[in-house]
Order: C-alpha cells, then sequence, then structure tokens
C-alpha cells in the first residue's frame, strides 16, 4: 500500500488542512484509520472530514500535532491555549483520542 | 489535550435534559450493523471511517454502550456461523485452505471493526468490564468456528492426519500447517493445547511407541540409533516449522521416552551391536550419537556408564589375570596403556570428555589393576624397558607422553610401596650395569614421582643418582692422585653406594684376580684417606667387567661381562683346562652363582667363550671347562649376559612381598602416634580410618596389620586402652 505523504483534514466548514501524515499519526484515531487493514474510504483518498469540528479548533488541532511532535522529541516549550477554546478542543481531543 | 492553563472554571451541568431522538439509537446502529455486514462483505472502501467512529463515539456517549455491545456480538456470531457453515462444506484438502482463508478475512474484518468501535474500546469496555473488542472477536471465532461440533474433531484429524503423513514422508503444505496452528495460538494457548498440543503428543506416542517396536526387531542397535535420531531431529524441526515452539520439549520428551528410555537396557545390550561392541570396535560415531542421544533421557548415561565400566573392568580383570599376560610384563602394561589410551580416545571423541565417564574409567582401571598383586612389579618393569631401551631414537616429547602415561597408571596402583621397591631395584640395575638411555628421562620420571607422591618417596631415588655422580668424581680423584703409579694395568671404575638409598643385597664374596685385587685395595686406603670412619664392602655381584681376549688365528674380542665370569675367564690366562672344582675352590663364589656364570659363558650359542665337556646343557659339578679357541663373532665386541632371571621367581616375590610388608610396619606405626599424638583419644575404627587415609598414596593398609601395631604400641606404652570403654585408645605422652 503506498502511503502518501500528507493528508487533508477538512473542517466542518469546508477548510482544509493538509498535513504530514506523520504529524496525523499523533491521534489514534487517525493512526488507526490509516493504518486500517482494510480500506476504508479515507484510508484510500487519504481525505478525512469532520462535520462536528469548526475550522478554529481543527487548527489548533493541527498545531498541536506538530507541537507534540517536537515536545516529544526533546523541545519542551509551552502549548499556548486561548481559553475559550477549552471546552471545545477537550472534547476534540477525547474525540480524536489524543 | 496537556498543558492547559489553569482557570477558575466550570462546566456547568446541562440544566435541560438533552432531548434524542428516540429512535436515533436504533437507526445509529443500523448504521452501524450494516457496516459489519459489509466489512464481512468486503466492501470498506464505500465507507466513511470518520462518519462511523462518530456514530459509534456518540452511541457511547449517549449510553447506547450496552446496546452498540451487545448488536456487535449478535451479527459477528451470525457472520461466524456462516463462515463455519462454509467451513464445513468444504470437502478434502480444501477445509483446512477454506478454514484459512475465512480466518484471515474474519482477522481483518476484526481489526477494522475494533478500529471503529476504539471509542467504546476505550471508555465502555473497562468500566463494565467487558471484553475488548479484538478479543471479542477470537473468542467467538473459537465458539463458533473453532468449537463447532462438525468442525472441532475434523479439524484436529485433518492436522494430526497430514503430520502422519509427513512423518511417513510425505510433502504436505507447511505454510497452511503454520497459518492454521499460528492461529490456534493466537485463540489463546489453551485452545492451542487442548485442542491440538495434547493430541498431537499423544498420537506421536503411539507413532513412536509402534515404530520403535519395529525398528528394535529389525535393527541393530548403530542403526536404531540413527534412526531415533533422525526422528528427534525431524521432531525439532517440525516444531520449527509449523508448531509452538513450547511445544519442542515436549514432543521430544516423547521422542525421547517412546525410542530411548523405554527400549534402553535392550539397546544397551543388545546382541553383536550394543554398547559392548561398540566399545570393542571403537565406533565413535555411534558411541556419540548414543551418548548424545542417552544424555536426554533420566538414568540414560548411567545406563551407559554401568554399561561401559563393567565391561572395562570384566575385561581388564581378564588382561591382568590373563596367566598367558602375566609372562611378559612389558607387553602386559603396554596392553593396559593400549587400552587406557582406546578409552580415553572414546571419551574424548564420543562422550564429550564427559567428567563423570573420565572417572568411572579411572576407578574401573583401578579396580582391576590392582587385582593382580604384580602390577606394580610390571609396571616399574616397563619403565625398566623403557628407560634401557625403548626410548632410542624417540623425540623428547615423546619419552615425555610415555612417561606421563605410565604415571597415570601408577596412580592407580594401591600398592605405591611396592612399586618403589621395586623400582629402586630396577634403577639400581640400570645406574650400575650403565644402561640407562636417558638420565633426563630417569630424571624427569623422579621429579613425576616427586609431585605425585611428595619427596619423602623419592628421596632415596634421588640419593641413587647423588652416589652415581660423587661416585664420578672419586674416582676422577682416585686416577689423579694415583694414576701414575698404576700405569698400564686394568682400569678400576667404583661407584660408591650409600648404604640404605639402595636396594639392599647380600655381598657375595668372590676372590678377585691378583691385579685387581691390588687395585681396590689401593682405592680402599685413597678412599679411606679421604673419608674417615667409613667402611667399604665390595659388592661384586653387581659389577661389569670387559676384557680382552684373543682367540685363534688372532681374532680379537671386547667381552663385556660380569665381575664373577671376569674372574671365571681370567683364570685360563694361565691354562686352556680347568675342572668345576678348580674353577669353584680358585674364585669361591657360591656355587648357585658360579653355575650361572659358566651357564652363561659356556652353554649360550654364539657366546661360548668357554666348551664344556661332557656338552649339555646344565653345569654339572664334574665337568671341564676349555677355553674355546674356535670362538668367533660377527662384532669386537661381545656381551655376555648373565643368565638373569629379569622378572622375579616366586621365592624372590615371596621375600619382596616380606620385605614390602616389614617396611609398611613403622609406617603404620608412625602414622597412628601423629594421628593419636593429635587426637589424643580415638577409637579403634577412626583410627583405622585415618591411618587409612594417611596412608592411601603409598598403599592401602591391611585393618588386620594395623591393629597387630596398635598392640605392640600399647605393649611398648605408646598408646593405652581407656579404662572403661575398651575400645577406646588413649595417647601416653
Amino acid at each position: 500500500m503506498e502511503k502518501e505523504e500528507t493528508v487533508k483534514l477538512i473542517s466542518s466548514d469546508g477548510f482544509e488542512f493538509i498535513i504530514d501524515r506523520k504529524a496525523a499519526m499523533v491521534s489514534q484515531f487517525l493512526r488507526n484509520m490509516l493504518t486500517s487493514p482494510g480500506g476504508f474510504a479515507e484510508t484510500e483518498n487519504g481525505i478525512v472530514r469532520f462535520p462536528e469540528i469548526s475550522t478554529t479548533i481543527l487548527e489548533k488541532i493541527c498545531q498541536y500535532f506538530y507541537w507534540s511532535r517536537q515536545y516529544a522529541s526533546g523541545k519542551e516549550t509551552e502549548f499556548h491555549i486561548e481559553p475559550e477554546l477549552t471546552l471545545e478542543l477537550m472534547m476534540a481531543a477525547n474525540y480524536l483520542h489524543t | 489535550m496537556s498543558n492547559q492553563r489553569r482557570k477558575p472554571f466550570q462546566i456547568e451541568a446541562f440544566k435541560h435534559k438533552v432531548v434524542l431522538d428516540p429512535k436515533y439509537a436504533d437507526k445509529t446502529w443500523m448504521i452501524l450493523e450494516h457496516a459489519i455486514h459489509e466489512i464481512y462483505n468486503h466492501n470498506a472502501s464505500g465507507l466513511s471511517f470518520e462518519e462511523l467512529y462518530r456514530n459509534a463515539y456518540n452511541m457511547v456517549l449517549h449510553k447506547y454502550g450496552e446496546k452498540l455491545y451487545s448488536g456487535l456480538v449478535t451479527t459477528m456470531t451470525s457472520h461466524l456461523k456462516e463462515i463455519s457453515k462454509s467451513v464445513e462444506s468444504a470437502q478434502g484438502d480444501a477445509f483446512l485452505e477454506e478454514l484459512n482463508r475465512k480466518w484471515a478475512e474474519h482477522n481483518k474484518a476484526l481489526q477494522m471493526i475494533r478500529d471503529i468501535l476504539m471509542y467504546m474500546d476505550r471508555t465502555f469496555v473497562p468500566s463494565t468490564h467487558k471484553i475488548p473488542v479484538y478479543d471479542l472477536g477470537l473468542n467467538l471465532w473459537r465458539d463458533n468456528v473453532i468449537h463447532a461440533s462438525s468442525i472441532q474433531t475434523r479439524l484436529l484429524n485433518t492436522l494430526l492426519d497430514l503430520i502422519q503423513k509427513e512423518r511417513t514422508g510425505e510433502v504436505i503444505n507447511r505454510g497452511l500447517m503454520r497459518n492454521i496452528i499460528k492461529m490456534l495460538m493466537d485463540l489463546g494457548s489453551s485452545v492451542y493445547q487442548e485442542d491440538f498440543e495434547r493430541s498431537f503428543l499423544d498420537v506421536s506416542a503411539n507413532f513412536y511407541r509402534v515404530e520403535s517396536q519395529q525398528f528394535i526387531e529389525c535393527c541393530d542397535c548403530g542403526d536404531y540409533l540413527k534412526k531415533a535420531e533422525r526422528r528427534l531431529n525431524e521432531e525439532i524441526e517440525r516444531v520449527s516449522h509449523y508448531l509452538d515452539v513450547k511445544s519442542e520439549v515436549k514432543i521430544t520428551k516423547v521422542v525421547e521416552k517412546e525410542m530411548i528410555a523405554n527400549h534402553m537396557p535392550r539397546l544397551v545390550h543388545m546382541e553383536n551391536s550394543g554398547l559392548v561392541n561398540m566399545l570393542l570396535d571403537d565406533k565413535y560415531e555411534d558411541l556419540g550419537r548414543m551418548y548424545n542421544l542417552f544424555r536426554r533421557v533420566d538414568n540414560g548415561l548411567i545406563t551407559v556408564r554401568d554399561v561401559m565400566t563393567s565391561h572395562i573392568r570384566e575385561t581388564g580383570k581378564q588382561l591382568v589375570t590373563d596367566p598367558e599376560r602375566v609372562k611378559d610384563p612389558v607387553e602386559f602394561v603396554q596392553r593396559l596403556l593400549d587400552e587406557k589410551d582406546k578409552y580415553d580416545k572414546i571419551i574424548s571423541l564420543a562422550f564429550n570428555n564427559d567428567k563423570t565417564f573420565q572417572n568411572a574409567l579411572n576407578s574401573s582401571f583401578e579396580y582391576f589393576i590392582n587385582l593382580n598383586a604384580r602390577s606394580p612389579e610390571f609396571i616399574s618393569l616397563f619403565v625398566d624397558d623403557k628407560l634401557r631401551k625403548g626410548l632410542k631414537g624417540v623425540s623428547e616429547e615423546d619419552v615425555e607422553v610415555v612417561l606421563d602415561k605410565v604415571m597415570m597408571l601408577f596412580r592407580y596402583l594401591q600398592e605405591k610401596d611396592v612399586f618403589e621397591k621395586y623400582y629402586k631395584q630396577h634403577l639400581a640395575k640400570r645406574l650400575l650395569s650403565g644402561k640407562t638411555v636417558s638420565d633426563d628421562a630417569e630424571r624427569s620420571l623422579i621429579v613425576k614421582l616427586k609431585t605425585e607422591c611428595g619427596y619423602q618417596f623419592t628421596s632415596k631415588l634421588e640419593g641413587m643418582f647423588t652416589d652415581m655422580k660423587t661416585s664420578q668424581d672419586t674416582i676422577q680423584g682416585f686416577y689423579a692422585n694415583h694414576g701414575a703409579e698404576l700405569g698400564e694395568g686394568p682400569t678400576l671404575v667404583v661407584q660408591v653406594l650409600t648404604t640404605g638409598s639402595w636396594p639392599t643385597q647380600p655381598s657375595i664374596p668372590c676372590n678377585l684376580p691378583a691385579e685387581l685385587s691390588l687395585l681396590c685395595e689401593k682405592f680402599r686406603s685413597y678412599y679411606l684417606g679421604t673419608h674417615t670412619g667409613r667402611r667399604l664392602s665390595w659388592q661384586t655381584n653387581m659389577g661389569t667387567a670387559d676384557i680382552k681376549a684373543t682367540f685363534s688365528k688372532g681374532q680379537k674380542h671386547e667381552l663385556n661381562v660380569s665381575t664373577f665370569q671376569m674372574c671365571v675367564l681370567m683364570l685360563f690366562n694361565n691354562t686352556d683346562r680347568l675342572s668345576y672344582r678348580e674353577i669353584e675352590q680358585a674364585t669361591e663364589i657360591p656355587a648357585p652363582e658360579l653355575k650361572r656364570c659358566l651357564q652363561s659363558l659356556a652353554c649360550v650359542k654364539g657366546k661360548n667363550v668357554l666348551r664344556k665337556e661332557p656338552m649339555s646343557k646344565d653345569i654339572g659339578e664334574n665337568d671341564d671347562f676349555l677355553f674355546n679357541d674356535k670362538f668367533s663373532s660377527k662384532f669386537y665386541k661381545v656381551k655376555i649376559g648373565t643368565v638373569v632371571a629379569q622378572k622375579e621367581s616366586e621365592p624372590e616375590k615371596q621375600e619382596t612381598r616380606q620385605r614390602v610388608e616389614e617396611d609398611r610396619k613403622p609406617q603404620i606405626e608412625a602414622a597412628v602416634v601423629r594421628i593419636m599424638k593429635s587426637r589424643k583419644v580415638l577409637d579403634h575404627n577412626n583410627i583405622i580410618a585415618e591411618v587409612t587415609k594417611q596412608l592411601q598414596s603409598r598403599f592401602l593398609p591391611n585393618p588386620v596389620e594395623i591393629k597387630k601395631r596398635i598392640e605392640s604400641l600399647i605393649e611398648r606404652e605408646f598408646l593405652e586402652r581407656d579404662g572403661v570403654d575398651r575400645k577406646l585408645y588413649r595417647y601416653l605422652a
């Protein structure tokens, strides 16, 4: 199975985020989806739609993916979260198993 | 998500109940159920992972977890029932193939289902203590497919059939086997064990029981072992190819038990091909195989070792007690050495240098060498033979090898003091007759004996060497002082021997020829002049002489003879004919010695410098002796040996024995005193044990003798018996 190096995440209002596969793998949800043996639609196209996640949150999530990889590789910086996003972000995190 | 900034912050509970479409759960489940069907039908590409995940997520979130879970169980079960049917209907060989394919499909589907239901696995399953989706899938597979009544036994029989086929030489699809076995293992080790391994082991045991019975009826031991080894390797290979590694131990145990353990005695004792025959024929390969196979079994090696030991003991016993062998001591010892070499080689080549086998070998040798009381004498004679002539032209390393081997036999001897006695005698003869081939070899052996038995053992032997050396100096000194006045006369070489260091032999007097006795007197006065307070006595029976004789046609020969023979021959300088009586009178050599000496001068063909009248083999007291003018020899130097008894005759043997016994007495007494001095009080049995231990390196004391010594010590008031306990002895300071 050839794996493309990037995946496209689409928010509820249609914004597309193209991120590295590796970054996406931070989410257990995305990891399972992308590595699932039986080809689901997403596994085949590398496009994932999130009808329940807004652009703002998805952007923040993508940022988090990259930050998390850096953090894991030893670069300890703070990840800033605006208070008003907190609740939604937490729900999304739970959903994505991140 | 981590690293959130702390802030006084509160999530309010929903004020109003979220009203959901009551059909919501059913609807959502329909979607998921449909998806599961699609997955099983390989139509997943039309499904959105995100959507399914979201649905499952929401169901769990809205407390429909139970519905989701039980729905999953029902749906999957129905699918597995179908699978089970299709597997069932597969005929013949297709059965395993179908099962394997369906298993692969189920596995894949199960993974996908697990992925979309991940949220349930994460939250609902742990909190309600249910089985996670993946394991649930395996369990359902096990219950509905593998344990389906029409599949369970069929599967087992198919597998066992295939293995049976492979055992009888057919080629089977190992890849398929591996997959199926792997499936059983994936379902849990209990499934593997109960649905396959146990029966597999039973069937194997039966198979090998029958097969080993067949083999043992028609094969000899070597072939049987080859077959057993091959079977064992096959099973190990089988395990590595398609069974659980943990089965290796179990199946090899089965093969070992059925093929080896059950037939061990029969194999070992098999007629014409058993262990004894292997040993006899030096079948290293077969022996090695036997060792490696029997090692796997309890008591296996013990059986082999016991048979080997008793065989060595038996053959060794025959060897040492064979009256034919006893006639030739050198051959006798050589046979022992060969025997030892043979088994050393077997142990190193076939028995992995196993220590226990080496010990068994050693103890067997110790056992049978000591069965023959003459072993110490023979070993010494063997060394004598080697050091006299056997080592010529042999490199130094080889000499060492021979000596080391002899030392090895020496170690087995219980009566080391007897060996010492003989060795001393033989060494004395060698030294005095100048027959030693190599001084280095002699010394090397002494060093070996010393490391083996300590200084005490060899001090006298070393004394003998010292005597030889000082004698040389003395003679040089003698000739430096008196050389001029002695002029042309015979040359005298004297060895001054310290009493005690050398084996005592009764000095037999004789009349030396006038020229010589003069010379001897001169030496005596020279020696006593430099060493006052000593006494010299001539051991004429141990000397040799080189004399020149001229025969008819001016043929000259140098005769190498003993001192006695020299005395006899010198008489013929003045006359050509002498009677026995005359010779006896002139030389005063005791009759037996004289007879021996005359016999060697007159009766040995090719060395008969004298003629005897009448001609006969034995010397009579009325015989006459004539100078044999016609004597001729190819060699200029002629050595005339006395008829020496190399091996001891029966009375001599008795005598040596007695001397040994005599010598042991003070040693035993010394040991008793040493022990009692440190212990003060000791009972009889303990004394015996201690004394035996102390003297073991020299000989094995006889308990009766020890008792006698103790009694003698009591008489001489070194010890006393305890007043109350008669078994107790006290040391009297």
